[in-house]
């Protein structure tokens, strides 16, 4: 990816882009800044479309990483705290 | 100051999300299992330390780490900081693309995305080095902000930003691997 593959319409080249990624899709920038952004994405479509991917990804690592909790493991946790708090008294 | 009697009423709704974290460190059930008991009972016993309006999960969290950190991590005897090589930027991206058509590229971008299951995933982030890892786990899927990150590691911010990149990077060579052997990904697949 080059900057010759996009129009740069907001003082954003792809490299400075690509080096907030991040910052971007974690909403770890200020307005003005993610403008700035969101115009470069807007007129370059490698850009967007790396962008876009990466979104993605960021929503299906959050999903898949979840786990369930086994069976009886919370009201043993409870029974734990419970147990302390009696032991205190 | 916290009132301790209400302690498992305010923590309890945090105890999935911390189990999750949990087998993320530890790598297996029961090990999470105590990780977590051994969190909430620490917690429990401080809490009339802990300031009542402020951020309870990232105080848990914190607790959590610590405790992983001084228990499991000693236990392991594995080195406290790992450096990870320099990946390229959007490197899953640009290995799941073809030249041919911006559609194919999409479909190909849905068929990795979709294919890569729950294991892969978990284990992608299970083979990061503990200082990339525990900053990945708690921005994805805790969505923790870069200065809660901070906060619960005691890192400066720049530090969490660089680990995070550096980390999630590093997760995506893992999952090409993945894709690659899941045969997701259409031969000679590469972005200019």
């Amino acid at each position: 990816m080059t900057d010759n593959d996009c129009v740069d319409t907001g003082g954003h080249n792809c490299d400075e882009a690509l080096e907030r990624l991040y910052e971007y899709l974690d909403e770890e920038m200020d307005e003005a800044t993610a403008d700035g952004i969101r115009s470069h994405l807007d007129g370059c479509t490698p850009c967007n479309s790396g962008f876009d991917f990466e979104r993605r990804l960021k929503v299906v690592v959050r999903q898949r990483l979840s786990e369930e909790v086994p069976d009886g493991f919370l009201t043993k946790l409870r029974k734990a705290l419970d147990d302390e708090a009696a032991h205190r008294r | 100051m916290a009132d301790q009697a209400t302690f498992a009423d305010d923590a309890m709704q945090y105890s999935k999300q911390l189990y999750a974290a949990a087998m993320r460190m530890t790598r297996n059930p029961a090990d999470a299992e105590d990780l977590v008991q051994e969190t909430f009972l620490k917690a429990y016993r401080a809490y009339d330390s802990f300031t009542a309006g402020t951020n309870l999960k990232a105080w848990l969290y914190r607790i959590l780490t610590n405790t992983y950190i001084n228990k499991y991590r000693k236990a392991a005897r594995r080195p406290d900081e790992v450096d990870l090589g320099d990946v390229e930027d959007l490197y899953l991206y640009r290995r799941v693309g073809s030249e041919e058509s911006a559609e194919a590229s999409r479909t190909t971008e849905d068929r990795v995305l979709d294919g890569l299951v729950e294991a892969d995933i978990k284990k992608a982030v299970e083979s990061l080095p503990e200082n990339f890892r525990i900053p990945v786990l708690l921005a994805d899927l805790e969505g923790m902000s870069y200065q809660e990150i901070a906060d619960i590691l005691e890192i400066p911010i720049g530090t969490v930003m660089s680990r995070l990149h550096r980390g999630r990077k590093a997760m995506q060579k893992t999952l090409w691997e993945f894709a690659s052997k899941r045969g997701l990904l259409p031969e000679n697949a590469e972005r200019p």
